[in-house]
């Protein structure tokens, strides 16, 4: 027998994740479409037929979305949705019903000739983001052939378990129909990043190689074929050296991706049962999707500032209200924070030029006019946000969080305007949640001193650590020459953190903790034994944040923050929390 | 009644599937013929392959001619739409 070559081929990374399995080809029929003329009196019945594969396809759709509808998957929801609305499309329906009429010849062929006009029309656009929307048609199209033809799709055909699935090109609906357990991977010729197929794939957690060329696989003996979604390599006839090493690292991912998966559907608590609120941070309206498929609590904050952020300019009231009503209808019962504008900083406007004029003069953006000083110089952007914001409160648990409160007056100028704005819309005839909430943001050194004071008049309060920690250490968190500087870490921070939770305790106001130390795992433990209850994360660090949690024992935690409140320096701190995530 | 008017696309992806499809729906409760006019094409506004079939990016100006008892509204209807980034984040 001839020792059959290993194979290495590069391609693009589409869906994350490695997998091993026996190659399935998936060949598309290269059969040409019969064309033939059909007579005057058949032409009636040939319509009936067309109509009648569209049909068909509409309950396969169907079917698909009923089938998907407890799997969290709204993208693909979404892509089906627009696939059923092509069926109607007048292009497909009576354009084509017309041509069957009065040139008389089948179906296919004329559907057939349709959709090649319909491509040619794409192939001097020179975007590839069309270029891939232009799939979904084609994946609607084939499937009415499909019905026309009477053939099978991906899904009805028998594939052996694990199966790698080898196409020149797989179309939305191929990846959307099969089942995760059958197919293990996807490597395909043609297809990118953006496409819907890429979407799907990736909502399913299947590897996925796009770029590939397939050739070599139809013409060799390959057995075995690895898929590296990540770094999108394939390799087929591994080595055993190869397989070997491959097989461990799936092995070490698969242990810990289980735990993480069975501990994201587990309740967040501690070991011994404490309970502990974890939501997830967004910055647009559609990271909410992963944050609900993570089981977060809700979001915890919603930067808002990153939706003029990426437009460069303000957003109208409108405009504003449609997402923030979006994002309460997602979240159904679940809470969500929304952060008013932080500008300023390192996050400016391009296209107010007189604003950016006078931050092009500040020397220091980072203890300029920013968020909230912002807002109070410049009151129309507060009251535009605001009233979209309570036009979007009713039966919802929107709260609002003021950004850089550096004194307590400043959560009062937004209580006023909140009251104002209030006034304003009932007269409009809105309805709105009459007891929405106001938070304060402790990011300034003043108000986690002055927590006490604050923590009587705002209704949560939320601990931002990154800002919090960059000014009470003068640290720049950018600023890689001082990063070792710049840490959670210190007596100061923790005993500031300690205050602040005191305060909320007091007045018995919920206190979230937010920033990139609330996302690592090696914090957690010292944070809840400070007495943090609550942590807003970013959604993809819920699953792993949520496994921390559930493996902390709650009088450990205690006994541990206990022991880092005593240390005096940096350096013994991190010993501390070192010597202990050892011991895990 | 007929009316014509110039729209700009804002999103920032352009008139693609999402967009189109939005329209056609839009469009299902109105009684006009709607079309789109764009680089001396002109195409029905109802069918979401020939809205696509423009290709129209962002900042594209598209004539609309909305031609029918209620085309006011469908005007309306549509500077919305297209104002408010057909309901995408821009």
């Amino acid at each position: 027998m001839k020792t059959k070559n290993e194979l290495i081929l590069k391609g693009l990374p589409i869906s994350e994740g490695i997998t091993i399995g026996k190659p399935y080809l998936f060949l598309k029929d290269e059969n040409p479409i019969p064309d033939f003329d059909i007579s005057k009196e058949d032409v009636q019945s040939e319509i009936i037929r067309y109509r009648e594969a569209i049909i068909r396809s509409e309950n396969d759709l169907k079917k698909l979305q009923s089938s998907l509808k407890d799997d969290d998957s709204y993208e693909i929801l979404d892509i089906l949705g627009s696939h059923l609305e092509i069926l109607q499309d007048p292009f497909i329906t009576s354009e084509i019903e017309k041509r069957i009429c009065s040139e008389c010849r089948n179906s296919e062929s004329i559907f057939q000739d349709s959709i090649i006009k319909f491509k040619a029309k794409f192939k001097n656009i020179d975007d590839s983001f069309f270029q891939e929307r232009v799939r979904d048609i084609i994946d609607v199209s084939r499937r009415i052939l499909h019905h026309l033809r009477n053939e099978n799709s991906l899904s009805a055909k028998k594939i052996p378990v694990q199966s790698i699935v080898i196409s020149s090109e797989l179309v939305p609906s191929d990846i959307a129909e099969i089942s995760v357990g059958q197919v293990s991977g996807f490597v395909t010729q043609r297809g990118g990043a953006t496409s819907h197929s890429a979407i799907i794939a990736r909502a399913k957690e299947i590897p996925y190689v796009a770029g590939i060329d397939i050739s070599c696989f139809k013409e060799e003996n390959i057995e075995t074929i690895i898929v590296d979604g990540s770094k999108g390599k394939v390799i087929a006839n591994p080595t055993k050296e190869r397989l070997d090493y491959y097989q461990k690292l799936i092995q070490d991912k698969r242990g810990f991706y289980q735990n993480l998966k069975e501990s994201s559907v587990r309740k967040t608590e501690t070991k011994d049962g404490f309970s502990i609120n974890l939501f997830g941070n967004i910055d647009s309206i559609d990271e909410v999707d992963l944050v609900l498929k993570h089981n977060a609590a809700g979001v915890g904050l919603f930067r808002s500032e990153y939706l003029f952020l990426a437009n460069n300019s303000f957003p109208t009231e409108d405009v504003q209200f449609k997402i923030y009503k979006k994002l309460v209808e997602k979240l159904s019962s679940l809470p969500l924070v929304v952060r008013i504008f932080d500008v300023g900083g390192d996050k400016s406007i391009k296209n107010h030029d007189e604003i950016l004029k006078e931050w092009k003069n500040e020397l220091n953006p980072v203890l300029g006019c920013r968020a909230i000083r912002f807002l109070m110089k410049n009151p129309k952007y507060l009251k535009t946000q605001l009233r979209a914001i309570l036009r979007a409160s009713e039966l919802s648990k929107i709260g609002i969080l003021v950004p850089m409160v550096s004194d307590i007056s400043e959560l009062f100028f937004v209580k006023e305007a909140i009251d104002s704005v209030k006034a304003e819309i009932l007269n409009e005839g809105v309805h709105f949640k009459e007891n929405i909430s106001l938070g304060c943001m402790i990011e300034v050194p003043s108000s986690a001193i002055m927590s006490d004071e604050i923590a009587k008049h705002a209704d949560f309060l939320s601990i931002g650590t990154n800002d919090l920690i960059q000014y009470v250490l003068a640290a720049d968190r950018t600023n890689p020459q001082v990063s070792d500087i710049y840490s959670l870490l210190h007596p100061s921070i923790l005993r500031l953190i300690v205050g602040v939770v005191k305060s909320a305790q007091k007045y018995n106001k919920p206190l979230i903790l937010c920033g990139e130390a609330a996302a690592d795992p090696k914090l957690i433990p010292i944070l809840i034994g400070l007495g943090i209850k609550e942590f807003s994360v970013s959604a993809q660090h819920v699953p792993i944040i949520n496994y921390t949690i559930q493996n902390i024992c709650l009088s450990n935690a205690v006994k541990l923050a206990k022991k880092a409140l005593e240390l005096t320096s940096f350096k013994s701190l991190k010993e501390l929390v070192e010597s202990q995530s050892n011991l895990d | 009644m007929r009316i014509t008017k110039k729209l700009k696309i804002k999103n920032d992806l352009g008139l693609h599937i999402r967009p189109a499809t939005y329209i056609a729906k839009i469009l299902q409760s109105f009684k006009s013929s709607v079309e789109f006019t764009y680089k001396s094409e002109t195409i029905n506004a109802r069918s979401i392959m020939s809205v696509l079939m423009l290709a129209a990016k962002k900042n594209a100006e598209i004539k609309v001619t909305v031609n029918g008892e209620d085309a006011k509204a469908v005007i309306d209807c549509l500077i919305h739409a297209f104002d408010s980034y057909f309901g995408e984040r821009s």
